[in-house]
């Protein structure tokens, strides 16, 4: 695959830089380490270099044109590509991109994380991908381990390099061990003993560290004095390093043989510190989790609601007893009429006859809904969605039904479609299924309230001079203040109660009022 | 760190290419480079000819030699009484690739040695440079600009130490109008004797490179 170059970052303030000329020209041969284009940021040039072999198959950002860090700027065909390989590339570069202009590149949003790269140059940061290449460490020149420092590892064959490294400070020389090339051999005896592989200079293929390497390492770190720094037991490499990058060595925790500090150690050391942890919160935190486009629409849609809207909070316990009868009667008729079905429908029914629940504020004034959406929120493997029956006003339950086990199905299979869970004016959550009592969820905007559902209670009921089981269901509602007050939400939600209490109403077919 | 007196400026730019590829190939070390220049004007890359403000017939009948340069910025004099210096560090070796924080070390540089030479400089974000104190015009006493070959730096820093009096009257310097350029015989008064002074600002310069560069590869 061809692979794109990206404008490199060349400082953490750096967040655009402007093409100076390019060195090669479009189809020119290039080897590792040509120098390829400068890039010139507030008053530093720098010759930027190939971090790949090829040839320079397409320039994407001309001399004199700034875009921001993370841009492409040129696609380099590499040697084992074909014509057709190129050809494809730049139609789906063209197809995704339709004319990144350099303008639209420095407007636009902050560089993705992967734009975040520090520039590659030869001695490049370890790849991203597949196949890494072997540790390009500083070799230890002291106590290093017999055979080790001899045999330097060969620059990788084939060309892995990546135009992606992590966002990192981490300097090239620590490289994530697991991404070092070894034997499954070498890797299971490295586990064993606490060995960090990227210590290690491989003697197999490509740089391979094999068990023999690490066998060998191990001796020499026996034989070699153990580098003591104020008392810490460190590995030779990891000593230096540690010293040039002034890691104070006391705050590291060792996880080497005998509990000597690797280069693996003081990885993790800096990439906490990265993180911003303080020495106490080193270990706290574990793998930061990628968010879905989802998720950070809901985040910013909850908290967007929770700093904008004021929400207050009633809640009513509902006598479910009749409702549960009439489920219990359905069910025997063979209809699909689900707890869920009849509080949609009493939702939809009640928002009919208060449009002033059915509303929003806008800028500077309430403006009520046309229709009466109402938005179900479902859990789909762990991710919420909330896809919108339309149009409920006038429809009979049967219908709404219908239309609501659709699209529950649908996102069950994870193929709603936006407009699926767009424009919706009212929310119902349930978390009755999951045992949950009580609970208010947030009003999700523009919307002004939410439904809360919790699960059904048996409690005991006085009638006359005898105890039976009677059910009971609490109802939360979640108010925008600005919208509605205290009294008309009462309102509200009592004639959801009377509703679900009385439950013949919700199957009337279609509005009988 | 070496001192290498007063070297013609193409010259010059052929040793700093020299050393910049021994370093790569890791043949020699890190190194700071001290020396001056005979009178050139060499224009930047985004070098506006109105900021050159004499013909080059002019210049070039005053011995001042004129340039175009591969590098960024705008139009720079150099000249006697200047101390220039040339920084060729390995970035990537010294655990932190980031060129703006080598522009930045190269300002504290200049800071550290200005202060021993008692003039009391700084900076002024976000131009790139070092100015004195109090600066209301801002006056200019050290210009600054870098390049990589990789993670490799040349080119470096020009600290005004005891230049000509309108040395810089045939530029607009670095393209900044309203900036004027001073030096430290200017800020000390003019007193003294123009070769000592210099040699006591690159024994301050090399003293405080010394300290901010201490450390992997430091300079010796």
């Amino acid at each position: 695959m061809p692979r794109e170059i990206n404008m490199p970052k060349l400082s953490d303030t750096m967040e655009e830089g402007t093409i100076n000329v390019w060195r090669k020209s479009e189809g020119e041969t290039i080897e590792r380490g040509d120098i390829l284009v400068e890039i010139e940021t507030d008053k530093a040039d720098m010759e930027f270099e190939a971090y790949m072999a090829g040839t320079l198959a397409k320039i994407l950002v001309r001399a004199g044109e700034t875009v921001a860090v993370g841009t492409p700027i040129a696609v380099v065909r590499l040697p084992r590509d074909s014509e057709e390989d190129l050809a494809a590339f730049l139609a789906a570069r063209a197809s995704e991109t339709p004319a990144a202009a350099p303008a639209a590149a420095r407007e636009s949003s902050p560089p993705s994380a992967t734009a975040k790269a520090p520039p590659a140059t030869a001695k490049a940061p370890p790849p991203d991908g597949n196949a890494p290449p072997p540790a390009p460490a500083p070799q230890p020149p002291r106590a290093a381990p017999a055979g080790a420092s001899s045999a330097q590892a060969p620059p990788p064959a084939a060309l892995p390099v990546p135009s992606l490294v992590p966002t990192s400070k981490i300097p090239f020389f620590l490289p994530d061990p697991d991404r070092v090339r070894a034997t499954p051999r070498a890797r299971a005896l490295a586990r064993e003993r606490g060995v960090d592989l990227s210590e290690i200079a491989g003697s197999g293929p490509e740089g391979a560290v094999r068990a023999a390497d690490v066998e060998r390492w191990l001796e020499a770190l026996e034989e070699a004095e153990t580098p003591l720094e104020g008392d810490v037991p460190i590995t030779p490499v990891a000593a230096r390093i540690a010293d040039e990058l002034r890691i104070d060595v006391q705050r590291v925790k060792g996880t080497g043989p005998g509990g000597r500090i690797t280069k693996r150690d003081l990885r993790a050391h800096l990439e906490a510190r990265e993180r911003g942890e303080t020495d106490r919160e080193v270990g706290l935190y574990g793998d930061a989790l990628k968010l879905s486009q989802k998720r950070k629409a809901l985040i910013r849609n909850m908290v967007k609601s929770k700093q904008e809207a004021p929400h207050f909070y009633i809640g009513m316990e509902v006598d479910v007893e009749p409702l549960r009868t009439l489920r219990e009667r359905l069910k025997a008729d063979g209809k699909g009429i689900t707890w869920t079905h009849l509080i949609l429908k009493a939702c939809a029914l009640a928002l009919e006859r208060f449009p002033d629940v059915n509303a929003t504020f806008r800028e500077d004034r309430i403006v009520r809904f046309t229709p009466v959406n109402v938005a179900v929120a479902v859990d789909v493997q762990g991710e919420l969605v909330a896809p919108v029956v339309r149009d409920c006003q006038g429809r009979g339950i049967e219908e709404l039904a219908a239309e609501a086990d659709a699209l529950i199905a649908k996102a069950r299979e994870k193929k709603l479609s936006p407009e699926d869970y767009a424009d919706g004016t009212f929310t119902i959550s349930n978390l009755g299924m999951l045992g949950v009592d009580h609970f208010y969820a947030i009003i999700t905007p523009p919307q002004s309230s939410v439904l809360s559902v919790s699960a059904m209670r048996r409690v005991p009921v006085a009638e006359g001079d005898q105890i039976r089981v009677g059910y009971r269901m609490d109802f939360g509602l979640a108010c925008d203040h600005r919208v509605l007050d205290g009294a008309k939400a009462a309102e509200f939600l009592g004639a959801i109660r009377t509703l679900l209490e009385s439950p013949t109403e919700l199957l009337a077919n279609g509005e009988a009022t | 760190m070496e001192w290498l007196g007063c070297v013609p400026y193409t010259e010059a730019l052929e040793l700093q290419a020299k050393r910049v590829e021994a370093r790569r190939s890791g043949a020699c070390g890190d190194a700071l480079l001290l020396l001056e220049h005979p009178p050139v004007v060499t224009l930047g890359r985004s070098a506006r000819p109105e900021h050159l403000l004499r013909s080059r017939q002019e210049l070039s009948a005053r011995g001042v030699e004129v340039h175009e340069v591969a590098r960024g910025g705008d139009v720079t004099w150099h000249g006697p009484g200047q101390l220039v210096g040339y920084l060729i560090l390995d970035l990537a070796a010294r655990g932190q690739p980031d060129v703006h924080a080598h522009l930045r070390r190269i300002e504290a540089i200049l800071v550290d040695a200005l202060r021993a030479l008692g003039v009391p400089a700084g900076r002024r974000p976000p131009m790139t440079g070092v100015f004195v104190e109090p600066s209301q015009p801002p006056r200019k006493i050290a210009s600054i600009g870098v390049g990589l070959r990789g993670w490799v730096t040349w080119h470096g820093f020009a600290l005004n130490v005891a230049c000509a009096p309108g040395a810089f009257a045939d530029i607009v310097p670095c393209g900044l109008h309203g900036v004027a350029m001073t030096s430290v015989a200017e800020e000390r008064g003019g007193r003294g004797d123009a070769s000592a002074l210099l040699a006591e600002a690159r024994d301050g310069v090399a003293d405080s490179a010394r300290r901010q560069l201490a450390g992997p590869g430091a300079i010796g």
